[in-house]
């Protein structure tokens, strides 16, 4: 087993995808958390001024938090079943990258109530479109997951979106309308590995 | 392999794979016709370097809004295969980078080419800000802004990473569609908006782009695209 080192701030960010992930496969790995102070230093040993950065077997380093998941799902059986599939599973994540930017604006705000508005217009012009799409391909799938008829890391990326605690604070009622897609994301989240690592990992905002 | 062991396995594919094609598939690349090269060019350019044959769809923004249900996400690109539809610009790129050899030739070195692909998607996300904007002078402001930011520090780090690497490539030995979209990105900047002041101090990462200009494939689809999509204003 290569030995992986995922470096990155301690929040969820755009690490926890990649968490996720080698998790669910079971794999161990150093989740090698830095502090902001840190930063400036660390900065300069990563390719592109970065984080997360992926190091494996101590030398090589990959950036680029989806292309780090990526590597990792198809490293551990969780990245579709055939270059379609594959090519589908790329296709949800990058859905969820463009979803995951649509909540900036969202962030930024710190005004209570500011935030809930600016997260409601989100959630009407963004989030409630895309689920009704991810809630049609589901019925039609089938098999309850995005890709084929097993697990894959976009499934994962979904579940990682639709639980963050921005998410949990503000959108509790997101996926009232769309059964099928709550029903993978909480399949997602009951599924050992992964529980074993959200009941054990660091609270953090974000 | 032995001949009965050949036919032995395009037998099992027919009767297990109800899909299996002995011809290339049917290819068809659905974007806006302007920006003319925009989030669909990276594909354009990879079909082209491996001269596989693809129906490049364009089509006017008064078309679009007819177009936008019939896509996945409402969004374009897309592209068909064979009648199956798949979105977003840098899954689409990077299937067929993978079925042309464009990809690298392992794991990692796939990898590799996905970060480097991702880099340019992260610019090309920036540059929407200025590209967004309006007003003339505060869209100059903001691209002036953008090229100081974002591309100087990126130049440096990708010039690093080419010294590093020593082949004249972004990853590994040969060509990948790392550098196609390093030199669709950066041609567009230098041909369109800005001129190759920005590339003084990366001798290889300009080598990089003009080595991609003039490879006979690139060459040959740039010839075409110039002529028959000239440049809007």
């Amino acid at each position: 087993m290569p030995n992986y080192k995922l470096i990155y701030f301690n929040v969820r960010g755009r690490a926890e995808l990649s968490r996720l992930i080698l998790s669910c496969a079971n794999v161990p790995f150093e989740d090698y958390r830095i502090e902001h102070s840190d930063w400036p230093a660390i900065k300069q040993d990563m390719p592109f001024k970065q984080i997360p950065v992926l190091q494996v077997d101590g030398v090589n380093l990959l950036a680029q938090s989806n292309t780090i998941a990526r590597y990792l799902a198809r490293q551990h059986q969780l990245a579709g079943q055939n270059e379609w599939e594959q090519s589908q599973a790329d296709m949800f994540i990058d859905c969820v990258y463009d979803l995951h930017a649509g909540m900036r604006p969202v962030a930024r705000e710190k005004d209570p109530e500011k935030q809930q508005e600016i997260f409601d217009k989100v959630n009407e012009e963004m989030i409630q479109p895309h689920a009704k799409k991810i809630e049609e391909i589901l019925i039609k799938n089938g098999s309850g997951f995005l890709v084929g008829n097993a697990l894959t890391w976009a499934d994962i990326a979904y579940y990682a979106y639709f639980t963050t605690p921005m998410m949990d604070h503000l959108g509790g009622q997101v996926l009232e309308s769309h059964p099928h897609l709550k029903k993978l994301i909480q399949h997602v989240g009951d599924i050992p590995t992964i529980k074993k690592y959200i009941e054990t990992r660091p609270v953090t905002s974000r | 392999m032995l001949i009965e062991t050949f036919y032995r396995q395009i037998g099992s594919e027919i009767v297990t794979n109800k899909s299996f094609k002995f011809s290339m598939p049917v290819y068809k690349l659905h974007y806006f016709n302007n920006p003319r090269r925009g989030r669909a060019e990276l594909s354009r350019l990879i079909f082209s370097q491996a001269g596989v044959q693809f129906e490049d769809v364009r089509f006017s923004h008064s078309e679009w809004p007819n177009i936008k249900p019939t896509t996945p996400f409402s969004q374009v690109p897309i592209l068909e295969v064979d009648g199956q539809v798949l979105a977003q610009s840098n899954a689409i790129a990077r299937y067929l980078a993978r079925k042309y050899g464009l990809a690298g030739k392992d794991e990692w070195e796939q990898a590799q080419t996905d970060m480097y692909i991702e880099n340019i998607h992260d610019l090309l996300n920036a540059a929407a800000v200025p590209f967004m904007e309006k007003d003339p002078a505060k869209q100059k402001e903001l691209y002036q802004k953008f090229m100081t930011d974002t591309i100087a520090s990126h130049v440096v780090a990708v010039e690093k990473q080419l010294k590093k690497n020593n082949t004249g490539y972004l990853v590994g030995k040969q060509l990948t569609a790392a550098d196609l979209a390093y030199y669709a990105f950066f041609s567009d900047f230098i041909e369109v908006k800005f001129g190759g002041a920005f590339l003084k101090d990366a001798p290889l990462l300009k080598s990089l782009i003009d080595r991609v200009k003039a490879l006979p494939n690139i060459k040959k689809w740039t010839e075409f695209r110039d002529s028959k999509y000239p440049e809007e204003n």
